[in-house]
């Protein structure tokens, strides 16, 4: 052992590792040190200390070189990182470049990735939906992928949970399909996103436009002040990281409350390798990283492990953690390690403007968004010729208006004078993509990464349910848009790469029967019962909210009973 | 006259043939990172951005040093196929204050500048470089100016917190000089 005269093997062991210190990563260390475990958070990356590490919070539009833009041999080094809408001036420092960390795209793929503590969830767009029936029972129903383990009512109380914690900003709408949940004050809509709710509302008798939910603080309770964060100021400058702690991320709320708690100890600069699994034990004993700035390969070791590396680097752990009993990768039994990724298709978005309301406009800025239109297809029953259906953005805003073909000293002022254009509204697709085994990810048996993992290899595309579904949602946004009176409306297909959403899913998915799932009811891997994976990596099946608020509870409830589990002796 | 225009116009004096793109002691060049640029060409960029965004009561394009962003955001910002039409459309822009005034653009009155530039504004059958060359000149002045500090600190003001959110504003309670996020 390369280690044995570094530290003693006492000092590396822990009660609980959690690799990974983004969005779920950071619930595990708050939930386990909450309960008393000793607990060890691996990170790859650096460390990103809240206010402190924000280099770039406070800085003025004109501070920037370049005024927010990218240039040109960033654009040429890193393309995939490049077309990601936050990747600008302002927050390149907390994205993986392409160069640091290469994959292999069977298919294209751009892989978004955030090494640092507190990963993406500095960076996410912060919508917040629950998932309902609709959603837990659609594999069963529509016969895909499989049934999931779990219904609403086994996470109803962990959405709680979590959102009491992290403030989620919301109203009460009693749409079945959207469970309401424990709300701060919503970020109203505006006079535009109001009008044309209602004119859904009149139209048809499914479909919603709503506030968007999202993880700002608009009106904290004592939890939050007890985090050390306040109220959310409204400067959207969110993916520079924010110095009020408005918005939920791990480095302003649940690592800094970990980490108060005296349990956990952070340790950064430290990639995974492989998860050490102990043929007698029958169990996980810990884990083997490198340290990027040693080199050295370190053992640490815990009764569990928590696996929380974003859903593909947690496949990559899993398949490169190889053993006689598990030769195909930790909890491969079912061969199905891997495969049936997902993701969501945001390949579409539509834009028109309307001619009324001029009276009125807006005033500060919107955290929220906007509005969002829950998925309204195929709810109740199949109705379409495609399987799912698609939840939506929708937003309104007046522009301003000068003359564009005018040069000197008039053209000049009408750029300083507040002459406001039409209103402007707009909504992007975000399309259930249906798993499929065809869509994997695997190690490269050849290419290594800089600390000798195998690189990834990502095998992942659209099909032609995807295709399908797209035409609908424009198809009835262009509908609803042209009944609200909109005019000018462009509806656009984009296609981009799978990956840019940023909601990748699965690979290592739930369910009932160890032959055709890794992980069981608890997130607790069937065959190896002191591995939880919480991440995106255990999702069965995708619908169509964004995603982080479900792995949030989904790691609460898996820690709440990996402790009651050790408790009782049984792991 | 300004320092600028003696310098120019000395250079013109002593070199005899200033709109030759030759790098000579007169018309000496500025190094960047993906082009060269000599003193006739800065001083054409900086005239049509001053006559775009001129000095009034208020800073124009000279005062706020567009200059030095515009090629920076070219030099830094732009692809090569587009720093290369940007060149050759310049060239050829060169030819138009001959063709309509018989002199250079740097030797044009305000008036023949403004005349010039807005040729640009209007249906014409510019060759595809020469409008690259002028809509970069014009998109990055006008860029440059609305995110200058002068114009977010004096002009429309940028917050940085707003803290607020009114969703129903009525338009006629805006105020000049706000920027309302």
């Amino acid at each position: 052992m390369a280690n044995l005269n570094i530290d003693s093997v006492k000092e590396r062991t822990f009660d609980a590792i959690v690799i990974g210190s983004g969005m779920s990563g950071g619930w595990a260390a708050k939930e386990l040190t909450g309960k008393g475990l000793k607990t060890l958070m691996l990170e790859r990356g650096r460390d990103v200390k809240h206010i402190k590490d924000y280099p770039t919070t406070n800085m003025y539009p004109w501070e920037f070189a370049h005024r927010g833009e990218l240039t040109e041999d960033i654009k040429e080094k890193s393309p995939i990182v490049s077309r990601c809408y936050a990747f600008r001036e302002d927050a390149m420092h907390f994205f993986v470049k392409d160069d640091e960390h290469p994959y292999i795209q069977d298919k294209p793929f751009d892989w978004i990735r955030g090494y640092q503590v507190g990963g993406k969830s500095l960076l996410w767009a912060r919508q917040t939906q629950r998932w309902s029936d609709f959603d837990f029972e659609g594999p069963a129903r529509d016969g895909f992928a499989v049934d999931w383990p779990i219904r609403y009512k086994d996470i109803a109380p962990w959405y709680s949970y979590v959102e009491k914690f992290a403030g989620i900003a919301g109203n009460k709408d009693g749409i079945a399909e959207l469970p309401d949940g424990e709300f701060l004050p919503a970020f109203p809509l505006n006079a535009v996103e109001d009008y044309f709710s209602n004119h859904v509302k009149q139209a048809y008798k499914n479909r919603h436009v709503i506030s968007a939910r999202c993880a700002h603080l608009s009106k904290p309770e004592p939890i939050h002040f007890e985090q050390g964060r306040v109220k959310c100021q409204n400067r959207i400058l969110c993916q520079r990281g924010c110095p009020f702690g408005g918005y939920f991320s791990a480095n302003a709320s649940t690592i800094p409350w970990a980490l108060k708690s005296g349990h956990l100890t952070l340790r950064p600069f430290s990639v995974v390798q492989s998860i050490i699994y102990d043929e007698n034990k029958g169990k996980a004993t810990g884990v083997r990283i490198v340290d990027t700035n040693t080199k050295e390969t370190i053992e640490y070791y815990a009764r569990i492990i928590f696996v929380n590396a974003a859903a593909l680097n947690t496949n990559l752990v899993l398949l490169n953690s190889t053993s006689h009993r598990f030769p195909n990768g930790l909890g491969n039994d079912s061969g199905v390690l891997g495969k049936y990724v997902a993701f969501h298709n945001y390949s579409a978005h539509i834009s028109a403007e309307y001619d009324g309301l001029k009276e009125w406009t807006t005033d500060g800025r919107n955290p929220a968004g906007g509005g969002y239109i829950p998925r309204f297809r195929n709810v109740y029953k199949q109705e379409t010729d495609f399987l799912r259906g698609y939840a939506s953005g929708f937003s309104a805003y007046r522009g301003s208006k000068h003359e564009q073909h005018d040069i000197g000293s008039g053209f000049k002022e009408s750029l300083a004078k507040r002459e406001l254009g039409p209103w402007r509204v707009g909504s992007h697709m975000m399309g259930e993509t249906i798993p499929k085994e065809s869509n994997f990810v695997s190690l490269d048996p050849v290419k290594k990464d800089a600390w000798g993992v195998p690189q990834l290899k990502i095998s992942v595309d659209y099909d032609d349910n995807d295709e399908k579904m797209k035409k609908d949602y424009l198809e009835q946004l262009k509908e609803m848009f042209t009944t609200a009176g909109f005019t000018n409306i462009k509806p656009e297909s984009n296609h981009a790469a799978p990956g840019l959403d940023i909601h990748e899913m699965g690979g290592a998915r739930m369910g009932n029967d160890p032959k055709t799932s890794i992980l069981n009811k608890w997130n607790q891997v069937h065959s190896c019962n002191n591995v939880f994976v919480t991440d995106g990596a255990s999702m069965t099946s995708t619908s169509c909210q964004n995603p982080s608020l479900t792995y949030m509870a989904l790691t609460a409830r898996a820690a709440d009973y990996a402790v009651k589990e050790m408790q009782k002796g049984n792991i | 006259m300004d320092r600028r225009t003696a310098i120019r116009n000395l250079a013109l004096v002593i070199g005899g043939a200033a709109l030759l793109p030759a790098c000579t002691k007169q018309n000496p060049i500025v190094n960047y990172k993906h082009f060269d640029i000599n003193i006739d060409q800065q001083t054409l960029i900086s005239d049509m951005a001053e006559t775009i965004i001129p000095k009034t009561n208020t800073p124009g394009a000279t005062d706020l040093n567009l200059y030095s962003f515009i090629v920076k955001m070219l030099d830094d910002c732009a692809k090569k196929e587009d720093q290369q039409a940007f060149f050759k459309g310049m060239g050829e822009f060169n030819e138009l204050p001959q063709k309509l005034f018989n002199k250079s653009f740097a030797d044009c009155s305000n008036k023949e500048r403004e005349s010039v530039l807005n040729t640009f504004e209007k249906k014409n059958n510019y060759s595809k470089d020469m409008l690259a060359f002028y809509n970069t000149v014009k998109g990055l002045t006008v860029f440059g100016y609305t995110e200058s500090k002068y114009f977010m600190t004096k002009q429309v003001v940028y917050e940085l917190v707003p803290g607020r959110y009114n969703a129903y504003f009525p338009v006629k309670n805006l105020k000049a000089g706000v920027k309302n996020g």
